[in-house]
Parts: structure tokens; sequence; C-alpha cells
């Protein structure tokens, strides 16, 4: 502390203080000092302005992030429907043609919505399984088959590679030998 | 500079969080999501898949697809013999007596797996922040021995990444509370996941955490719980339909996922509704599942899976020789805390203390090891500590309110300007009162000080034009200065002592605002109200001023009988229903005077509804 205090009062403050009894070295060191402080502030002041441009940046990246992650949570939020009239579909082989035909018109109104918001069905048509749009929730054996052939589709999925909502869960086959 | 990451690497998920611009922040993966699993996959063609795909392929792939890694890293096969036996892939003995995993023919040290997983998340991490990442805090279960912690390092090295450090999975939770910084306290850290359990107690002080002691159950989870509501399900649908569920994998593939919703929304509402149409068909025809479940049921199915959690804790407490009355804190991570159950055990266990819970229980652990990473970068220091107004500022406007113009928790500097008005026609000055405080009364706040802002030209009421500005400082000094825009006067004000209110003060200001905010609001709104039917009061006098002798004289009557009353309706402060009914009479007559002035002269100018709407409010001294 009264180290401290010491040194304060040698200290020469260069723009209130009569300079007249003051010899050029601690003139000398105070110019120094002021030099380091205003280095310090300058250095300061432009960290805070690119922090803050750095911040604008940011914002304008993350609201992408937030929009997509907020429609990805919405259009997810509807999928139980799709999956219903699918499996209501999948059991309406007796049913009134004209209702099984508006109730399959529905189902082609969802998927319109999901392609719309940037998630189209996964069409699977003779594909071979790939884990960037499939899960494979059952394997089964089937030597009649190239091995990872989609037999069936469990549940539909929807979307890209990169912009993934939900992969088509399917069943897969596997060479006999396998495993 | 290239960033330095947290990186909690878990049994079944991890979690990457960076430390930046003074924030900590997760990063979220390629595929969009905040947690990554910790799988990896080597396929027939020699593709390596970590993550999301890896498990997406497990079942096709089961010997090729390795999860939970982190139960083998760093130990001997012996140790381990019976987790081998537990899982789908081959894990064998190394020529060390290590544990080693079969893959094809290959042999892979547990550490090769992990450092797919961080090189995964290191790699997306990086496209998300647009700059490489090399360096990391990765954090590992207090009970792990060196052996362990030697081995998740190089799987920091095999991924080509700087490992900082390694530190402990409870301490890092303890650092992103900031309670490194506290005097000498014991913390109960609970950590309950997906598949295991940690408890453990933390000493710390002087920014050093010390871990007393630790206990768990390797295999207590959240999937337990899950598997509860799928057997719950499964019984009740079999006893009314007589169908087994759990014969059929894809009935029990949707079950799993309806029960993990289930127990997720029991977690924030007391009942729930699951809802599987179609799950199955019989010779009868389709069949579905509905079903509501009430948090109480829930509870009954889990209540032995919560007590099982009392083991560890106790023996914990014993092993560090603390009884609850020592724990100062308690700190939940791990998804599964959020289960209100789980809740209410830990505080009976902890003398009923509240437990921290704020930040994200599943990503608190990343979170704290980005804090660590940006401590030791030098990142945490640098950073300059802003100030904040800790009460709104402003100035009183008519009928006795504070208008604020900055707001409570404000960083400073700071400086904000609004444009006000006059509240009578002539008005030669105004007063401008400044107040610090959250209620809406003028009264009821501080006066920090008040001047006169004089020279005022003479216009009717609303149309001159002061511009108040706030400037408050680094150092909380605020210079308030009203200037007339018409003439250019000026006049202000310095007042230095903003932010010498003891913290005390203000916690209890700002108590009070939220106690009384109904009233305040109510008072507010009658106020304005008050405004408008003056406001309307004084254009409709306007109007029938101009008019003269075109005012139909029935109108003029009625006109001039609604402004008499509208005025004594002010004067007597009414409430704010009769002041809206008195200003809605009055718009009324305004019009019909309007039309009449149409009809009479075509004058250009029909009454307005409201002044200019650049002035926020009026002064009324
Ligand atoms: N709101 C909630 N209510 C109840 N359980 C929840 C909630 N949110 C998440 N969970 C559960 O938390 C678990 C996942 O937690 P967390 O991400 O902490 O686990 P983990 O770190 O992957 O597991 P571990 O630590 O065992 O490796 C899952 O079982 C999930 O169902
Ligand atoms: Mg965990």
């Amino acid at each position: 502390m009264v180290e401290e205090q010491n040194e304060d009062t040698r200290a020469v403050d260069l723009l209130n203080d009569d300079l007249t009894d003051v010899s050029p070295e601690e003139i000398r060191a105070a110019q120094a000092a002021v030099a380091a402080q205003l280095e310090t502030a300058e250095d300061r002041w432009r960290r805070a302005a690119a922090d803050y441009d750095n911040l604008r940046k940011r914002m304008a990246r993350e609201i992408q992030t937030v929009r997509e992650q907020e429609r990805r949570h919405t259009a997810k939020a509807f999928l139980p429907v799709v999956d219903g009239l699918d499996r209501a579909l999948s059991f309406g082989v007796d049913l009134d043609e004209g209702v099984l035909g508006g109730m399959q018109a529905i189902r082609a109104q969802a998927a319109d919505a999901l392609r719309a918001l940037g998630y189209p069905e996964i069409v699977i048509d003779g594909a071979e399984f790939d884990p960037q749009l499939h899960e494979a929730v059952s394997v089964v054996e089937d030597a009649s088959v190239p091995p990872r052939s989609i037999l069936a589709v469990t549940r539909p999925g929807f979307g890209t590679p990169e912009r993934m909502l939900r992969p088509a869960a399917v069943v897969v086959t596997r060479r006999p030998d396998e495993e | 500079m290239a960033k330095a990451v947290g990186i909690d690497l878990g049994t079944t998920n991890s979690v990457i969080a960076v430390w930046e611009a003074g924030e900590e922040k997760v990063i979220p993966n390629a595929e969009g999501a905040r947690t990554t699993p910790s799988v990896v996959a080597f396929t027939e063609d020699g593709e390596r898949l970590v993550g999301q795909l890896a498990r997406r392929q497990s079942i096709l792939n089961p010997k090729g697809t390795i999860s939970s890694a982190k139960r083998f890293i760093g130990r001997s096969f012996d140790e381990i013999k019976e987790e081998a036996n537990a899982v789908g892939f081959d894990v064998v003995e190394g020529p060390n007596g290590e544990a080693r995993f079969n893959i094809r023919g290959k042999q892979y040290a547990p550490e090769e797996i992990s450092a797919q997983v961080l090189r995964k998340l290191v790699d997306d991490a990086s496209k998300f922040l647009g700059e490489k990442v090399t360096e990391a805090v990765i954090t590992v279960p207090a009970y792990f021995n060196d052996a362990q912690r030697t081995a998740t390092k190089d799987a920091g090295r095999i991924a080509g990444l700087e490992v900082l450090r390694i530190i402990n999975e409870p301490t890092a939770a303890a650092l992103a509370y900031g309670m490194d910084k506290k005097n000498h306290e014991t913390i109960l850290v609970f950590d309950l996941g997906g598949g295991t359990f940690d408890v453990s107690l933390l000493d710390v002080g002087d920014g050093v955490v010390e871990v007393r002691s630790t206990a768990g159950d390797t295999h207590l989870g959240g999937d337990d719980f899950d598997r509860r509501l799928v057997d719950y399900f499964a019984d009740e649908f079999k006893n009314e339909n007589g169908i087994d569920l759990r014969n059929d994998p894809q009935a029990l593939q949707r079950l799993f996922e309806a029960a993990e919703k289930a127990k997720v929304e029991l977690s924030s509402v007391s009942q729930t509704q699951v809802s599987l149409p179609f799950i199955t068909a019989d010779a009868s025809g389709p069949r579905h599942l509905t079903m509501t479940v009430k948090r109480s049921k829930f509870e009954d199915l889990t209540a032995d899976l919560v007590e099982r959690c009392l083991g560890p804790v106790r023996q914990a407490m014993a092993d560090a020789k603390v009884s609850e009355n020592d724990i100062d804190e308690v700190i939940l991570v791990g998804g599964s805390t959020r289960i209100p159950a789980v809740q209410a055990l830990v505080k009976r266990l902890t003398g009923g203390k509240e437990p921290n819970m704020t930040v994200n229980p599943d990503e608190v652990v990343a979170v704290g090891a980005a804090i660590q990473a940006g401590v030791l970068k030098g990142d945490v220091e640098d950073v300059l500590l802003l100030d904040v107004t800790p009460l709104s500022l402003g100035v009183e406007t008519r009928g006795g309110v504070m208008t604020k113009i900055i707001e409570r928790n404000t960083t400073i500097p700071a400086r904000r300007s609004e444009v006000f008005s006059t509240a009578e026609d002539n008005q030669p000055s105004v007063e401008i009162v400044v107040l610090q405080g959250e209620r809406e009364n003028a009264a009821d706040n501080r006066v920090l000080g008040r001047f006169q802002l004089t020279g005022i030209r003479p216009a009717p009421r609303g149309e001159a034009q002061v511009e108040v500005t706030f400037d408050i400082d680094a150092n909380g000094i605020l210079h308030v200065t009203a200037k007339d825009k018409d003439t250019g006067t000026e006049q202000g004000i310095t007042i230095s002592d903003t932010s010498n209110l003891d913290q005390g003060e203000i916690d209890r200001m700002i108590k009070e605002a939220e106690q009384h905010r109904a009233d305040d609001q109510a008072l507010r709104q009658a106020v304005d109200a008050r405004n408008e039917l003056d406001s309307a009061a004084y254009q409709v006098e306007r109007v029938l001023r101009e008019l003269g002798d075109a005012a139909p004289e029935h109108e003029r009557a009625r006109a001039e009988l609604l402004i008499t009353q509208a005025r004594e309706a002010v004067q007597n402060n009414v409430g704010e229903q009769e002041a809206k009914e008195r200003t809605g009479e009055l718009l009324q007559v305004a019009q019909s005077l309007a039309a009449a002035r149409a009809n009479a002269s075509h004058a250009e100018q029909p009454a307005q509804d409201d002044e200019d709407d650049v002035v926020d409010a009026e002064f009324d001294r």
C-alpha cells in the first residue's frame, strides 16, 4: 500500500503539472506511460468495435440457424399425423373408393406441404440402404436380392442428407452368412 | 485465432461447446443437433460413420457398430468382461491385456473409437464457427483412474487435438455455475443421464475444485424409465386386446418412442395422452393404442428406480464425511434430472436445498469445459467487465407517470433520446424531473434531479418538440439534456450518483415493482386513458373554434357539454373505463363536426385523430 502511494506521488501528470522542476527522465517516463495507456485504450476500443461487428455477423447467421431449428421442430410435430394417415390407408383397402381417394389426396397434400418447407419425401424405389437417408429398423436374410436392399418402408422419411427431418425407417436385407 | 472448445465425451451422447465473445455456447453438429451419439460404425465397404448416421445402420451392422466406447476406454480386458457380454460387438483382449474391439478382423483400441467421435464434433464445430478448432478441454467421470484419463487424452491426440486439460465432469458442472469463485463450499453434483448415474461431492474455494468422493450406478438412467412405460403400455394393451406388442419389433420401436415422449412430457405436465393409431391388427381389424398416463402412475411405475439413486448419494456423503447440513449447493446434471420425482428425492436428501438447474442439465458439463478452455486460453479474463444500469432511468410526464428512457440492465456506456412535447397551449417552459426506478407512478421512484427548459415559443399544445437525451458513461455518471428543437435552446444536468445504491436497495426496489406490477399497470393505463381523453377534448374544442358559426347548433351544444364533462373527469382522476368511454363519445362528435365542416366550407383539414406521432409523451409542467 505504502509503496503504491509513493509511486503515485512521483508520477508526473503531463497535462496538469507544472513541469519546470521535473527531470527530463521523469518526463520521458511519463510520456512512455501515457503512450502505453493510449495504446491499450486504442486496442480495447478496436476490440470492442470488432466484437460488435462480429456479433452483428454472428447474429445474422444465428437467425438462420434458429429459423431452421424452429421450422424443423414445427414440421416434426406434424409427422405423427402423416404417419397416422399412412397407417389408416394401409388398413383402408376395403374402404369406399371415394373415401380412400380423398384420404390419399390429403396424404399427398401433407407431403406437398413438407416439401414446400424444404423436406421432400424420401423416395425409396429400389434404392440401396444409405444411412444418410434411411434408418434400418429391421433386417431380413435374403439371398435372392443384393445385400442392403430395401424391402419395405415402415415409416416414410422426409428431407435431404443436408436437411434431414426424419430418415425413412426401412427393412433391409442381409446376406444369410453375414453376422 | 483458433478457438478452444470444451467437450463432454459421454457414454451415450457427446456435446461440444465454445467460449465465444464472453459467452459459452453449445455448437450444433452438421445435422443440426446439439448432442451427437457417441457411436462409430465401420461398414462393409470400409466406410466410417459417426454419430446419428452410425446409429441408423447399427442393426444392419451390429458387429461393426461401436457404442459406449467410454465403458471400455483405458480398461483391461479382465475388468470389463461383464460389460463385453452385454454389447453386440466383439470385445477382445489386446497384446497387453487391454480391452480392444475386433471389427472385421481388425483390432481397434477404444481411444481410436472415441477419437472418431471427437473428430466429428470438432470438424462440425470448425465448420459452424468458420475457424479451425485445434485445442480442447475434455471431461471424464470423476471416478476415472489414471489409465482411463490417459487413454481419453490419447483419444484427443489421435483426433489431432491438443488436449489442454482433462477435467472431471462434476467439476465442469461447478465451473458452469461459476462456483469455483466461492469461498469454501461443499457441492453435491447429481448426474442422472440416459444410462449412467454419478454422484460427486466437491470442495471448492479459492479457485480450486477438489473431488472429495464419488459414487454411482453404471447402469441406471433415463432408458430404464422408458422401459417401465413400455412395459406398462404393452401390458395394458395385452389385457384389452390379447396381443403382446413386444413380439412385434416395429410396434416395440414405436412404443419406445412414445414412452420417451410421454416421460419427457410428464416432467412438465401432470398427465399426457399416448396415441399410437393402427399399432397392430388382428382378424377383427386394426387396433389403436390410446391411453392417458398420469404423472402419479409414472411415479408408481418408477419409484424403485428413483429409490436406487438413494444408496449412492448416502455412500458419497459418508465417504466425504459430510452430512446434509454441510452441503451448500446442489447441481443437477443429465437430462433425467428433469424428472420431478428425481428432483424431489435430491431435495429430500440434501435437507430441502433448492438445486441449481438453470444451465441446461444435458449441456452443463460441456459448457463448464468450454469455460475452462476459455480460462486456459486467457479468453475469459480478457473480457472487459461491462456494467449495466441497475435500475431504469427516465422522466416524469403528463399525469405523474414515469416514462423510461434507459431500461434497467442496459449495458453502459449508453445514450438514448426521446422527443416530448407540451401539455398546454403556449406553455413557456417544461420541467424535466429525472427519475430512477421501476414503478409507473413517478412519485414512487427516486428523483435524481430536476431542471427547467425555458423560452419555448408560444405554440398550441403538443407542437413544441423537446428532445431529451440521457447519456450515461462507463462510470455511471448521467448527463441529461433537454433541447428545444425549434430554438436550439438547451439545458442540462449532470448526476453522479446513479450507481451508488447498494445492492439491497436495488433488490428492494425491483421487488416492490414486481409486487405492484398489476396495480402499476392499471395506474399507467388509467393515466394514458385520461391523457387521451384530455387530448380528445382539446381537439374537439379546436374544431369548434375553427368552425365558429358553421357548427350546427345541436352539435355544438353536445360537444361543449362533452368537453366540460371530460375536463371534470380528468380533474377527478376517473378510471380507465370511464375515460375511454368519454373519449369515444368525443371522437364521435369530432367526426360529425368534421363532416359539418366539410359540407360547410370544403375545409381542407379534417380533425386529426392524434397528435404528431413522433412525440412520446407530454410535460404538463
Ligand atoms: N424433460 C425430460 N424429462 C425426463 N427425462 C428427460 C427429459 N429430457 C431428457 N430426458 C432424458 O435424459 C436422458 C438423456 O440425458 P443426457 O443427455 O444427459 O444423457 P447422456 O449424457 O447421453 O447419458 P449418459 O451420461 O448416461 O451417457 C434420456 O434418457 C432422456 O429421455
Ligand atoms: Mg452424461
